[in-house]
């Protein structure tokens, strides 16, 4: 679905940010990409909806080419994107014309643009929200509208750069949720975070490093075999807990645990 | 802030069903009249107009009162200077300062001018969500020939709003930077030219960076600026027709009289 051949970037024309990276992505995966700052994710992600254009190399997304203008209207509308920051995404000035944005560009009539609205708000569990004003919100609140205005737009793929760093953890396990909800529904998820604990519901990680894809894989099997390690992030305790009874021979690679809950389980099948 | 700014009252009248055309045609020809109105009568009769107005769309006189309140510096200075630079018979004197008869009057009548365009804009604001009065305008300058210019209407609108947008998130930084500065030994009282550098510069900085953030958001929500359309159906209704037709007769009264 999603093609990344060979693509360099560099900010500016002189700060080099990717080495030429190639990844393919498939359409219902969850790939979650993780790295330390300055490691290129970001940038490698802003290459997906063509915000950002290679140097060298070649995007493509359902076979249109990033760099080919006459395309990127569509590409934007397959591949929805998410940001870091809940405070600086918002162009309307109420909720309901925040997510009407989108809808707009895309040149829907009046009425299915506000059917649009409500549908993405009910489904970030945000229903009756649409006259408020988004800088009143919390910040949890704030990315589920912002994932509502992208929802809006029903695309095919959706990226998140980041989206619960500035989140505090109630809010991050309702967002989670919710992207697993889309998941499950058959959108294909990209997924950026320095976050080890988010893993859990990908189910293909990619580790990259100074601008490099260092592994490429499942996640459990790379996180039980240490190569997170390597890239700068340390790993939760519930993570390096598992290695160390994975290491003392407790279970399998296969199923080796990333969450508490997960952890539990997989304990109490012990005999 | 957001009160101040954009006072929008959600409800239900016939004022907030009018379309945002209407009203804005609306407020400019109450300016208009606002600007030639020099009797008291006049005045008096405004007075009634906005009243009752007031009294349609169900939003308390609190409500604009508040708004005037920023502006009261502003309208005493037009007050006080006409009071006192107008020349004429004089009813009170102290020292080289004095008060004429038609200085209180002209000063008067100005002040009132501008205190009604602002009541005026005001119940168009509260009764018209930002978006509608940028749809509004929008479909106003449409017939004009602006592509001339390079730019569409939609153009314009966009930057409207969006300029609309920015000044709570202006404000927002603002308070953020004087907050961390202050918290750093900034003392604004001692030297309140450094605290205008150490607070602007770093102001223009974030909020460029907020600019290149909200068009990134833009971007990416496929923002091409043509071929949009709006979430806000405008038409005209029965009342619209009404209202139109009510312009129709004071514009005639304005050119005659």
């Amino acid at each position: 679905m999603i093609s990344i051949q060979n693509v360099s970037y560099s900010y500016n024309g002189h700060i080099p940010a990717l080495h030429s990276v190639s990844v393919e992505i498939y359409k219902g995966e969850f790939v979650a990409i993780i790295g330390g700052n300055g490691s290129g994710k970001s940038t490698l992600l802003r290459h997906i909806n063509g915000l950002l254009l290679p140097s060298a190399g070649s995007v493509t997304i359902k076979g249109m080419d990033t760099k080919d203008i006459s395309s990127v209207f569509n590409i934007r509308q397959i591949a929805g994107m998410v940001f870091q920051d809940p405070g600086s995404q918002f162009i309307g000035m109420t909720v309901g014309e925040d997510i009407a944005f989108g809808p707009e560009n895309l040149g829907l009539p009046p009425k299915e643009i506000r059917r649009r609205v409500e549908s993405s708000l009910s489904a970030v569990g945000m229903a009756g929200y649409n006259d408020h004003t988004p800088g009143k919100l919390s910040g949890g609140q704030k990315q589920k509208v912002a994932l509502a205005s992208v929802l809006a737009m029903e695309p095919e793929v959706i990226l998140f750069d980041e989206v619960t760093s500035m989140l505090d953890p109630d809010s991050r396990m309702d967002i989670l949720s919710l992207i697993k909800q889309l998941h499950e529904n058959g959108t294909t998820v990209v997924y950026v975070t320095h976050c080890l604990d988010e893993l859990v519901h990908a189910d293909r990680l990619i580790i990259m490093e100074k601008g490099h894809i260092t592994h490429d894989g499942d996640p459990r099997l790379l996180i039980s075999r240490g190569d997170v390690m390597n890239s700068g992030l340390g790993l939760p305790p519930i993570m390096e807990l598992s290695r160390r009874l994975l290491n003392a021979g407790f279970f399998e690679p296969g199923c080796f645990p990333l969450s508490r809950e997960e952890l539990r389980d997989v304990l109490c099948q012990l005999k | 802030m957001n009160d101040l700014f954009f006072s929008f009252i959600p409800g239900d009248s016939i004022l907030h069903r009018l379309d945002p055309r209407t009203k804005i045609l609306g407020l400019m020809l109450a300016s208009m009249f606002i600007l030639k109105v020099s009797s008291f009568t006049g005045m008096s009769l405004l007075v009634f107009v906005f009243l009752s107005l007031v009294a349609t769309c169900k939003i308390p006189l609190k409500h604009f009162f508040r708004s005037i309140r920023p502006m009261l510096i502003f309208f005493s200075l037009i007050f006080f200077m006409q009071l006192f630079f107008t020349e004429g018979q004089v009813i009170f004197q102290y020292r080289i300062i004095s008060a004429s008869h038609e200085g209180l009057v002209l000063g008067t009548v100005l002040t009132l001018r501008f205190v009604f365009l602002l009541l005026f804009a005001v119940l168009l604001t509260s009764t018209t969500s930002p978006s509608k009065i940028t749809a509004g305008i929008e479909r106003l300058l449409r017939p004009l020939p602006l592509r001339y210019a390079g730019i569409s209407s939609h153009d314009l609108a966009m930057m409207m709003s969006l300029s609309l947008y920015f000044v709570p998130l202006l404000y927002d930084s603002f308070k953020v930077l004087r907050d961390s500065q202050l918290s750093r030994g900034l003392d604004v009282k001692k030297s309140p030219l450094r605290a205008i550098f150490s607070l602007s510069v770093p102001l223009v900085s974030t909020s460029l960076r907020a600019v290149e953030d909200v068009s990134l958001a833009m971007e990416s929500r496929c923002y091409r600026g043509s071929g949009r359309t709006s979430v806000h159906s405008i038409g005209y209704g029965p009342m619209d027709h009404i209202a139109i037709i009510i312009y129709l007769f004071l514009l005639f009264y304005y050119i005659v009289f």
